[in-house]
C-alpha cells in the first residue's frame, strides 16, 4: 500500500514537474476557458447570463473543452520519446500508471477551475452566493467523474490518428449524463432557488464510481508503447 | 450447404417482408384512429417496437464488448460493430418518429423532454463508436479501443436515463390502448425484431467477408540450411522449420 | 558464472532448470490481423550469453524484442522470464530487464539527471542520485547532466537513453539498434560497455541491422526471416554470407 502510495506520489510529482518547467499545459487551457466564456458571453448577451442557470451551464462547457485539452496535453508528455514504454517497462503495476495521470489531470483541472471561475464570476456578475458549497460539490463530482473517462481515453486517443481535438469527441458523449445531471441541478439552484434532489447526486456519484471502476480495470488493456 | 443457406436466408426475408406489410394493413385497417392524437399516433406502433430494439442492439454492442475483452476474437468485433450500425439507424428512427409525433402533440419539433433527450444522447454515444473505427489503422487496436467504448457506453445508458428524469417531462406515459390498438401493437414486435436480427447477421457476415479478405498469404516458408540445433541443451531450432 | 557452467549444472539437476534459463520462449506466436508476425519461435537463451538478433526489415525482430520485454503480449505460445511465466498483473518480473528502445523512452524536459533519477525511484534503487551521477559519468555525459534532454544532440540523447537502461542494473539488456545515430567514438564506447556488461554476467540480447558488427560483438545469433528463425547458432561457426543469404530480404 505505501508502496503504491509512493509510487503514485513519484508519477504525480514527475508530471506537475514537467508542466511547470514547460508550462505548455496550463497556460493555455486557462485561456482557452476564458475565451469560451467571453464568446458564450457575448453570444448569449448580459442578461441571460446574469441568470444563474446559464451562468453555469457557461462554465460548465469551459470545464469541458479546457479538460479535454488538459487530458490531451498529460498524454502527449508520455507520447514524446516513447516514455511510455519506460513507463510500462518499469515494475510498477498498469492501473497506477492510471491513478497517478488522474491525480495530474485533476490537480491541473482544480487550477483551471480556480482561475476561471472567478473570472467568471467578475466578467458577468454571477451569483454563485447562493449556494457555494453545493456549486463546489455538484462541480467537484463532475469533474472526477469526466477527468475519470478522460484519462482513459486518452491514452486510448493518443496511440491512434485521432489526435488533434478529437478526444473530445469520444470523451463528451459519455460525460453527458454528468453534464444533463449537474446542469439540472444547477437550474434547481440557481434558477430555481430550490434545493437539490437526492437522484441528481446519486447520478454524479454512480457516474464517478462506474467510470472511476471500469477506467482502472481496463486501463491495462488499452495502454500500448 | 451454402446454397441452404441462401435460400434460408431468402425466405427469412420474405417472411419479414410479409409480416411487416400485414402489420401496415393492419394499422390502418384494423386499428381504429386516436381520438386525441389522429393519425399521428400510428407511429407508435412503429416507434415502440423500435426503441425496444434499439436498447437489444446497445445490448449486443456490449455483450460483444464484453466478449472481444474476454477472448479477443475478431468476431467479437465484427458483431459489435455490426449490432452497433443497427443501434444507430434505429435510434434515428426512434429520434424521428419521437419528433413527428412531439410536433403533432406540442407543436413543436424538438423538446428537450427526458425522452428526447434519451434518444439524442443514445444516438449520439453509438455515432461516435461509427465514427472512431475508420481512425483507428490497426485492426486489433481498433477492436480493443471501440471494445473499451463499447463497454463504457452501454453502462452509461442507465446513467442518461436517470439523469434525464431530471428534466421536466412533457411525454404522455401512458396511454389508454383499445384491445384492436394492442394486438397491433403486439404483432409488430415481430417484424421489427426479425428485422433487427436480420440485419445485425447480414452486417456480421459482411464484416466478417471483408476482414478475411484483407488477409495476405502466408507467403511459403523459407528453406533453411544453417537452422540446426548446435547446442540441443539451449537451442531446439524452430520446431516450425527443422 | 559462464554459460558453460549453467549448462553442466542443468545437466546434473534438472529440476533446477527454472534457474537456468534467463529466456525461455516455447511456441512463441504473434497474429495481428490474422497476419503471421511471428511464427512459433523457440528457442533459450541462458544467463550470461550475448545473443544478436538479426534479420531483415521486417522480420519481426523489433517485435520479438518488445514481446521479450513484455511490451508484447504473444497470441499463442509461451514465455518465461527468471523461470517466471509471463503474464498478466506480474509486474515484479520486469524490474530484471533493461531496454533500450527505438525511441530514446525519456522525458524531454526533465534534464538528464533527473530523468535517471526518475527511473532509479521507479525501480527503487537506492542512491539513485550517486547511481545516475556514476552512469552519466560512464557515457560521457556528466557536464550535461542539469541540462533539459531536449536540447541534447540524437546521439548524447542515445547515450542517456543507455544510462536510463542501466539505472536499474538489470540482468537482461534488450537493445533495440542502440548503435544508430551514434557517432564512431560514441559507437566504439557502446561496444566497449556492452563487453563490460557481457563480462559482468549480464545477459544481452541485441537487434542491429549491422550483421558484421554483430557477429564479431555476439556469442550467439539467432536469424529472423518473415518471423521465423532460420538461423540459430553460435557466431563463429558463422560467416557473414550465409547469414545475409539466409536472411534474404522479406
Amino acid at each position: 500500500m505505501m508502496l503504491l502510495l509512493r509510487q503514485i506520489i513519484m508519477l504525480t510529482g514527475k508530471d506537475l514537474r514537467i508542466e511547470a518547467r514547460s508550462r505548455q499545459t496550463l497556460g493555455l487551457v486557462i485561456v482557452l476557458g476564458i475565451l469560451i466564456i467571453v464568446v458564450l458571453g457575448l453570444g448569449l448577451g448580459p442578461e441571460q447570463l446574469t441568470n444563474g442557470a446559464s451562468a453555469t451551464a457557461t462554465l460548465w462547457v469551459a470545464y469541458l473543452f479546457a479538460g479535454v485539452l488538459v487530458f490531451e496535453k498529460t498524454m502527449s508528455v508520455e507520447r514524446h520519446d516513447g516514455a511510455l514504454a519506460s513507463l510500462l517497462l518499469a515494475p510498477i503495476d498498469r492501473s497506477v500508471i492510471y491513478v497517478a495521470k488522474l491525480i495530474s489531470n485533476l490537480i491541473l483541472m482544480l487550477i483551471l477551475a480556480l482561475v476561471i471561475t472567478p473570472v467568471a464570476v467578475v466578467l458577468f456578475g454571477f451569483d454563485l452566493s447562493a449556494a457555494p458549497g453545493q456549486f463546489t460539490m455538484i462541480m467537484a463530482m463532475s469533474i472526477l467523474g469526466f477527468a475519470a473517462v478522460g484519462t482513459l481515453f486518452a491514452a486510448v486517443v493518443s496511440s491512434t490518428r485521432l489526435q488533434g481535438g478529437l478526444l473530445a469527441i469520444v470523451v463528451l458523449p459519455l460525460a453527458l449524463p454528468l453534464v444533463i445531471a449537474s446542469t439540472q441541478m444547477m437550474i434547481q439552484l440557481f434558477r430555481d432557488g430550490k434545493p437539490i434532489g437526492g437522484t441528481g447526486l446519486t447520478v454524479l456519484l454512480a457516474a464517478d464510481v462506474l467510470y472511476l471502476v471500469t477506467s482502472w480495470l481496463v486501463f491495462e488493456l488499452i495502454l500500448e508503447p | 450447404m451454402k446454397q441452404m443457406n441462401s435460400i434460408f436466408v431468402s425466405i427469412y426475408w420474405l417472411a419479414t417482408l410479409a409480416l411487416l406489410a400485414i402489420g401496415v394493413v393492419m394499422v390502418f385497417a384494423y386499428t381504429p384512429t386516436e381520438v386525441t392524437m389522429g393519425p399521428v399516433q400510428k407511429i407508435f406502433y412503429l416507434h415502440l417496437p423500435i426503441a425496444i430494439c434499439t436498447f437489444f442492439s446497445c445490448l449486443t454492442v456490449f455483450v460483444a464488448s464484453v466478449g472481444y475483452l474476454w477472448q479477443r476474437k475478431a468476431m467479437w468485433d465484427h458483431l459489435a460493430h455490426a449490432a452497433a450500425q443497427v443501434a444507430v439507424i434505429y435510434a434515428a428512427i426512434v429520434l424521428l418518429t419521437g419528433m413527428i409525433w412531439g410536433r403533432a402533440a406540442w407543436g413543436a419539433w424538438w423538446q428537450w423532454t427526458p425522452r428526447l433527450t434519451f434518444s439524442l444522447v443514445l444516438w449520439l454515444l453509438y455515432v461516435v463508436y461509427l465514427v472512431i473505427r475508420p481512425s483507428i489503422e490497426s485492426s486489433q487496436r481498433r477492436a480493443m479501443i471501440c471494445a473499451v467504448y463499447g463497454v463504457v457506453a452501454f453502462l452509461d445508458v442507465p446513467l442518461v436515463y436517470l439523469s434525464v428524469r431530471l428534466m421536466p417531462d412533457i411525454h404522455p406515459s401512458s396511454i389508454e390502448l383499445e384491445p384492436a390498438m394492442k394486438s397491433t401493437l403486439i404483432f409488430w414486435f415481430i417484424p421489427v425484431i426479425m428485422v433487427t436480427v436480420g440485419l445485425i447477421a447480414a452486417s456480421f457476415k459482411l464484416a466478417k467477408r471483408q476482414a478475411a479478405c484483407n488477409i495476405t498469404r502466408e507467403l511459403p516458408l523459407p528453406k533453411s540450411k544453417t537452422a540446426r540445433p548446435l547446442r540441443p541443451t539451449i537451442t531446439s531450432g524452430n520446431r516450425g522449420v527443422v | 558464472m559462464t554459460a558453460t557452467d549453467l549448462i553442466t549444472a542443468d545437466k546434473q539437476s534438472p529440476q533446477a532448470d527454472a534457474l537456468d534459463w534467463v529466456i525461455r520462449a516455447r511456441g512463441l506466436s504473434l497474429h495481428i490481423d490474422d497476419r503471421a508476425i511471428l511464427h512459433d519461435l523457440t528457442f533459450d537463451i541462458n544467463p550470461g550469453s550475448y545473443v544478436a538478433l538479426l534479420g531483415a526489415n521486417g522480420a519481426g525482430k523489433s517485435t520479438l524484442l518488445h514481446m521479450l520485454a513484455t511490451l508484447t503480449v504473444p497470441t499463442a505460445g509461451e514465455l518465461r522470464l527468471f523461470g517466471k511465466r509471463v503474464g498478466r498483473g506480474n509486474p515484479a518480473i520486469r524490474a530484471n530487464i533493461g531496454m533500450i528502445g527505438h525511441q530514446p523512452m525519456l522525458y524531454r524536459d526533465l534534464t538528464a539527471l533527473e530523468n535517471l533519477v526518475f527511473f532509479g525511484k521507479l525501480y527503487n534503487v537506492k542512491n539513485p542520485t550517486d547511481r545516475a551521477e556514476e552512469l552519466l559519468d560512464q557515457v560521457a555525459l556528466s557536464h550535461r547532466a542539469d541540462d533539459p534532454a531536449c536540447t541534447f544532440s540524437r546521439g548524447m540523447v542515445q547515450r542517456l537513453a543507455i544510462a536510463r537502461a542501466l539505472m536499474h542494473n538489470p540482468k537482461l539488456l534488450l537493445a533495440d539498434e542502440p548503435f544508430s545515430g551514434l557517432d564512431m567514438a560514441s559507437g566504439r564506447m557502446l561496444e566497449n560497455l556492452l563487453a563490460q556488461l557481457h563480462a559482468q554476467g549480464m545477459t544481452i540480447v541485441l537487434v542491429n541491422h549491422d550483421i558484421e558488427q554483430s557477429l564479431a560483438l555476439a556469442q550467439r545469433a539467432i536469424a529472423l526471416r518473415q518471423g521465423r528463425i532460420v538461423v540459430d547458432a553460435q557466431t563463429c561457426e558463422l560467416d557473414l554470407e550465409t547469414v545475409i543469404q539466409e536472411i534474404g530480404i522479406s
